[in-house]
C-alpha cells in the first residue's frame, strides 16, 4: 500500500520529485534542536563565555552548512556515490588516523580534527563512510551474501574501523552505533533471520555475563574496576553513585522526574542552570522533558518514529538494492542513536555518550546526519524512474 | 530480473521488521518514560527541589523578660549580619574598601573573605544597625545586610546573675535566659531561595518565605524598684565591710515569688565576657580565663552552699516546738558552755547566759539551749525534720545549676554532730534553701518553691500561659508556724535581732555569725533573716556577707542591712498592695 501511495504521488510531481514529508520532519527536528540547543546552553553560556548565543550560533553555523550539502547531495544522482565505496572506507581510516598526531582534546577525549575553521568529529565520518562502502560491497557480493564467507566479510569489514574508533578516539558509542548500522544492514540484506537471531542472543550473553562480572568484581576489589565497569555499577544503583559515577545519570532523571506530564515551561529548566553539565550534548533528552514535560518527551519519540517510517517507506521504493541499503544504513544510524540516547537518558541502560540526533548539540553530527538525509532524498527522488 | 525481485521482496519485509523492532523498543523507551515521569515525579520533583533550594534561616525575635512592674529586663535591639556572595560581586577592590572601613576591619581580613570561593561567607555579625543602613546605601553587588536581633539588657548589670545572658546565637548561657529558653527563643524562619548549581540566586523563581515566631514574653516575680534597693545596699554593704561579696535575697514567703536576687559583685550583662576591675583577658590562659568568668558569673544565691549558723535555730526551734521536745516556756541554764559526750561546746556568750526559758534563749540565739534542744529530738526524729522540712532536696528554684545540701549521712550522726547542727553547724546549705525553710515555717507550714517565673505570653498577647509550682503543706502545723512567728518576732523586738527592727511594723528573724571553714582563719559569715510583717508574712529577706572586715557580727552589720531594706520597702508593697490578690 505505502509503496503505490508513494509511486503514485511521485507520478504527479514529475520528474523532480522530493519527498517532502521526509524534509519536513527533518527540518522540524532541526529547527526544535535550535531552540532547544539555545534554551539548555543559554545560561551556562551566558555565565562561563558571557555570551548566551555561542552555542545556537555555532549550531545554526553547522546546520545552514549541512542543509546546503544535503540539497548538493539530494541533486547528485545517488549511483554516483558507488564507485567512492573503497575510498570511503579508506578515508575514514585514515581519518581516524590521523587523530593520533592532529587530534583535539576536548571533555578529556581525542575525537576532533581541525580543518581551517571547521572541527570535524571522524567518527561521523566513518559513520557515513561505513554506509557508501556497505552498500557497494553487499551490492557486489549479490547472492554471494547468503554463504557463511559472504556473511562474515560484511560483518567483519567494518569492524577494524569500529577498533579504531574505540581504542583511537575512545568513543565506544560511536563503535557501537557503527556495529549497529551494519548488523541492521546485513540484517536487511539476507533472507534469513536463525544467524541474526543467534547474533542477538550472543551479544544479549555477553552483556549479561559482563554486568554480572562487574557486580562480583565490585563486591572484592572497588578500586580495581576500570571505568567502563564502574558505569555498570552506577546504572544498577545511580542513587549509591550519586556524587561522582552516576552524577549526569541522577541529574538527568532529576531533569525528566521533575518535568511531569506538562514540564516547567521552555525555558524554565533548573537542571540546565549548572546541575547538568553540558546539558546541551548528550543529555538535552532530560531538558526537553524537564521544560515540555512527558507530552514534549514523547512527541520528539514520535518524531523520530515518523522519521524511521519515512525512511523505512524511501528504502522500500527505493530503484534499486544500492539506493535501499544507503536508506537501510541511514534509517540505522537514526535508529541506533535515538534509542540508545533515549535509553541513556532515562537510565534504561549504562550511560555512554550518544548525541540525539539533530538535536543535540554538535556540529559534524547535525551535518553528517543532513547529508545522509540529501543521501535519502536523493534515492527518494529516483522512486518514479523505476516505477514509470 | 526473477532472482533480483526476489531478493527485493524479502529485503523489504526486513525492513519493515527493522521499523516495527524500532517502533517497539521506542514504545518501550516511552513506557519508561511515563513511568519516570508521571509515577516517579512527585520524588525526583522534591530532590530536584531540594537540590535548587537554598534555605536561610530568620531568627525568631527572643521574648523578652519583663519584671512585676511591667519593666523590660531583657529586650531586642536590631543588629546587622553583613556577609558577601562572592559569585555576585562586580567590583571586588571597592567592596573590600567599603567594608573595611565601615566595619572597622583590616583590608586582609576582608579581603580573604570576599575572595573566598563559597556562595555565602560571613564578614560581621552584631553590627550596629545604623552602620548596616549605611553599607546598605552603598549598594554594592553581592553584598548582603541581613537583620537580626541581638539580645539587648536595658539594665546592664541589674540582677546579673539571676537573669543571665544569651551567647552568639541568641540561646540562653546562664540564668532565666536558659531556664525558660524553650519560652523565649521562638521559632526560626526560613527563607527559601531557587539558586543555580554555583548559590546564585534565581530572581524569576522567587522565593518562599515561612515567618518567624517570636520568643513568649517572659513574665518574673522580680521587681526593679526592690532589686535596685538591694543591689544598692549590697553595694554599699559590701564596701563599707570590705566584704569579699554580698548576697541577698527578698522573697514572698507565701507563695515563693523572688522579689530580689542580689549577689554582688554582679556583672554587665551586655558585656558578658569581660573580666571584672579591668583585669586583662590576655594576661590569662583560656581555661584560666573561663575559670575567671566561670565565677564572675557564679550565683552566690543558688550556686555556693555554707555553713548557715544560727539562722539555722529556726529550723531546730521548729523541729523541737513540732516534735514536742520543747515548748515555748521551757526553762534552761546556760553557763556558757555545754559538755556533749567528751566535748565542750562553748556558748558564744563566755560568761552564759544564766537561766532562760526557750523564747529568751532563742532571743540570746543561746548555743546550749539549742544543743540541749537538738539532743533531746534525736539523730532519727532530727533528720526525718530535716527530710520533711525539704532540706535534702533542692527548693526546685527556676535557675540553673543549684547546689545541693551537704550534709551528714544519718547513720554518722553522732551526740557532738547533732550538737553542731543543732545551731548551724558542720554542714552546709544554700542561701536559697535557707530562706524557702524559712518561709515555710512562718507561712503556716507550706514548703513552697521559690520561682521567678509568673507567666509566659505569646508575643501578640493572646496566648498567656501561667506556671504554677508544688507547694508541700505538711511541714510543720499552723500551731507550730504560729509559735515560731512570735519567738521570731521577740527575737527583733528585743533581743540579738533588735537593729532589724522597723518603726511601725512587725519584724520577725534571726541573726547569725559563722565562722568559715577552716575555723580560726579569722573569715566570717554575717547573716541576717527576716520578715514582716511578723504575724502574717508578706515578704522575707535574707542578707548574707561574707568575709566582712572589723565588726563581724550579724546583728550588728546584716540585721541593719535588712531594716535598711524593710524601711523602703514595706511601706512600697503596702502602696503596692503587693501580693494581696
Amino acid at each position: 500500500m505505502a509503496q503505490r501511495n508513494a509511486s503514485r504521488r511521485g507520478q504527479k510531481r514529475g520528474e523532480s520529485f522530493m519527498d517532502y514529508s521526509l524534509l519536513f520532519i527533518v527540518l522540524f527536528l532541526v529547527g526544535f534542536g535550535m531552540v532547544m540547543v539555545f534554551s539548555s546552553s543559554s545560561y551556562e553560556a551566558n555565565i562561563k563565555l558571557g555570551d548566551s548565543t555561542r552555542y545556537l550560533r555555532q549550531q545554526l553555523f553547522a546546520s545552514i552548512l549541512g542543509l546546503v550539502a544535503m540539497m548538493v547531495v539530494a541533486n547528485i544522482p545517488y549511483h554516483f556515490w558507488e564507485r567512492f565505496a573503497v575510498p570511503a572506507y579508506i578515508s575514514s581510516v585514515v581519518l581516524i588516523l590521523l587523530i593520533i598526531p592532529f587530534g583535539h582534546s576536548s571533555g578529556g577525549a581525542t575525537r576532533w580534527l581541525y580543518i581551517g575553521p571547521i572541527s570535524l568529529q571522524v567518527a561521523e565520518v566513518a559513520k557515513l563512510g561505513m554506509i557508501l562502502f556497505l552498500s557497494s560491497l553487499i551490492c557486489t557480493l549479490g547472492k554471494g551474501i547468503r554463504t557463511n564467507k559472504g556473511f562474515m566479510l560484511v560483518l567483519l569489514s567494518p569492524a577494524p574501523v569500529a577498533a579504531m574508533i574505540y581504542f583511537i578516539t575512545n568513543n565506544l558509542s560511536s563503535a557501537i552505533i557503527v556495529m549497529g548500522i551494519v548488523v541492521l544492514m546485513l540484517f536487511v540484506s539476507c533472507p534469513d533471520y536463525k544467524r541474526f537471531f543467534l547474533l542477538g542472543l550472543i551479544v544479549l550473553a555477553v552483556a549479561a555475563v559482563l554486568v554480572f562480572y562487574v557486580v562480583q568484581t565490585a563486591e572484592a576489589h572497588m578500586d580495581d574496576l576500570d571505568f567502563r565497569g564502574a558505569r555498570i555499577l552506577a546504572w544498577l544503583d545511580p542513587e549509591a553513585y550519586s556524587d561522582d559515577r552516576a552524577f549526569q545519570t541522577i541529574q538527568a532523571l532529576y531533569a525528566i522526574g521533575s518535568g511531569g506530564v506538562l514540564g516547567k515551561g521552555l525555558g524554565q529548566s533548573m537542571q540546565k542552570r549548572g546541575f547538568l553539565p553540558e546539558a546541551q550534548n548528550d543529555m538535552i533528552f532530560s531538558i526537553i522533558c524537564e521544560e515540555l514535560g512527558l507530552f514534549g518527551g514523547i512527541a520528539v519519540i514520535v518524531m523520530f518514529l515518523l522519521l524511521i517510517w519515512r525512511l523505512m517507506i524511501i528504502a522500500n521504493n527505493a530503484p534499486d538494492l544500492y539506493g535501499a541499503l544507503l536508506v537501510v544504513g541511514v534509517l540505522g544510524h537514526i535508529a541506533v542513536q535515538v534509542i540508545l540516547n533515549i535509553a541513556v537518558v532515562t537510565n534504561t541502560i549504562p550511560n555512554t555518550g550518544i548525541s540525539l540526533p539533530f538535536i543535540s548539540y554538535g556540529g559534524s553530527s547535525v551535518m553528517f546526519l543532513l547529508i545522509e538525509i540529501g543521501l535519502t532524498l536523493s534515492v527518494a527522488k529516483g522512486i518514479h524512474l523505476k516505477d514509470l | 530480473m526473477d532472482d533480483k525481485m526476489n531478493h527485493k521482496t524479502y529485503h523489504r519485509s526486513k525492513t519493515v521488521t527493522v521499523f516495527f523492532l524500532c517502533a517497539l523498543i521506542l514504545f518501550g523507551l516511552a513506557g519508561r518514560l511515563a513511568y519516570l515521569m508521571i509515577f516517579q515525579s512527585e520524588y525526583y520533583t522534591l530532590k530536584a527541589k531540594e537540590l535548587h533550594e537554598r534555605e536561610r534561616s530568620i531568627k525568631a525575635a527572643r521574648g523578652r523578660i519583663i519584671d512585676a512592674n511591667g519593666k523590660i529586663l531583657a529586650d531586642n535591639k536590631t543588629v546587622c549580619t553583613v556577609s558577601v556572595i562572592h559569585s555576585q560581586i562586580t567590583d571586588t577592590e571597592n567592596v573590600i574598601a567599603v567594608l573595611s572601613e565601615e566595619l572597622g576591619l583590616s583590608q586582609d581580613y576582608v579581603r580573604k573573605r570576599v575572595e573566598k570561593y563559597s556562595s555565602i561567607e560571613k564578614i560581621k555579625s552584631n553590627v550596629d544597625k545604623a552602620t548596616g543602613d549605611i553599607i546598605r546605601s552603598y549598594a554594592l553587588d553581592g553584598v548582603k545586610v541581613d537583620e537580626d536581633y541581638k539580645r539587648y539588657y536595658p539594665y546592664d548589670t541589674l540582677a546579673s546573675k539571676a537573669l543571665g545572658f544569651t551567647g552568639g546565637d541568641n540561646q540562653g548561657i546562664i540564668g532565666l535566659e536558659v531556664i525558660y529558653e524553650e519560652y523565649l527563643k521562638g521559632e526560626a524562619g526560613t527563607i527559601l531561595t531557587v539558586t543555580d548549581a554555583k548559590g546564585v540566586e534565581q530572581d524569576e523563581e522567587g522565593e518562599e518565605r515561612v515567618e518567624p515566631v517570636s520568643g513568649r514574653d517572659l513574665y518574673v516575680s522580680l521587681d526593679i524598684n526592690i532589686q535596685s534597693y538591694a543591689t544598692q545596699l549590697a553595694k554599699q554593704t559590701m564596701e563599707t565591710k570590705e566584704a569579699d561579696r554580698v548576697s541577698i535575697l527578698v522573697m514572698n514567703p507565701q507563695n515563693g515569688e523572688i522579689l530580689a536576687m542580689v549577689d554582688v559583685p554582679e556583672f554587665d550583662l551586655n558585656n558578658p565576657y569581660t573580666l571584672p576591675n579591668g583585669m586583662d583577658a590576655s594576661a590569662f590562659s583560656e581555661k584560666k580565663r573561663q575559670e575567671l568568668l566561670n565565677t564572675m558569673w557564679r550565683n552566690g544565691c543558688i550556686n555556693d552552699t555554707y555553713e548557715p549558723g544560727s539562722t539555722f535555730k529556726i529550723i531546730t526551734a521548729a523541729a523541737g516546738l513540732e516534735s514536742g521536745a520543747v515548748k515555748p516556756e521551757d526553762t534552761f541554764n546556760c553557763p556558757g558552755f555545754i559538755m556533749v559526750e567528751d566535748r565542750k561546746i562553748r556558748c558564744h556568750k563566755v560568761g552564759g547566759h544564766g537561766a532562760e526559758n526557750f523564747v529568751q534563749g532563742t532571743m540570746n540565739s543561746c548555743n546550749p539551749v539549742f544543743i540541749t534542744v537538738g539532743l533531746r529530738i534525736g539523730v532519727e526524729r532530727y533528720y526525718s525534720y530535716f527530710r520533711q522540712f525539704g532540706l535534702l532536696d533542692k527548693t526546685g528554684i527556676d535557675l540553673p545549676g543549684e547546689a545541693g545540701t551537704i550534709m551528714h549521712k544519718m547513720e554518722n550522726i553522732g551526740p557532738v554532730e547533732l550538737a553542731t547542727i543543732s545551731f548551724g553547724q558542720s554542714f552546709q546549705i544554700t542561701p536559697i534553701q535557707l530562706a524557702t525553710t524559712a518561709s515555710s515555717i512562718v507561712n503556716g507550714g507550706r514548703r513552697i518553691t521559690p520561682h521567678f517565673a509568673v507567666k509566659a505570653v505569646s508575643a501578640d498577647g493572646t496566648d498567656s500561659q501561667v506556671f504554677s509550682y508544688p507547694v508541700r503543706n505538711d511541714v510543720v502545723s499552723a500551731q507550730t508556724s504560729e509559735t515560731m512567728r512570735y519567738i521570731l518576732e521577740q527575737v527583733v523586738a528585743e533581743g540579738s535581732g533588735k537593729n532589724g527592727a522597723v518603726e511601725g511594723y512587725r519584724v520577725g528573724g534571726k541573726t547569725a555569725t559563722s565562722q568559715t571553714l577552716p575555723r580560726g582563719s579569722g573569715r566570717y559569715i554575717a547573716s541576717f533573716l527576716g520578715f514582716a510583717p511578723a504575724d502574717d508574712p508578706q515578704v522575707l529577706a535574707l542578707a548574707i556577707i561574707h568575709n566582712p572586715q572589723g565588726t563581724y557580727y550579724g546583728g550588728q552589720i546584716a540585721a541593719p542591712v535588712v531594716r535598711q531594706l524593710f524601711e523602703n520597702i514595706l511601706p512600697y508593697l503596702e502602696k503596692m498592695d503587693y501580693n494581696r490578690t
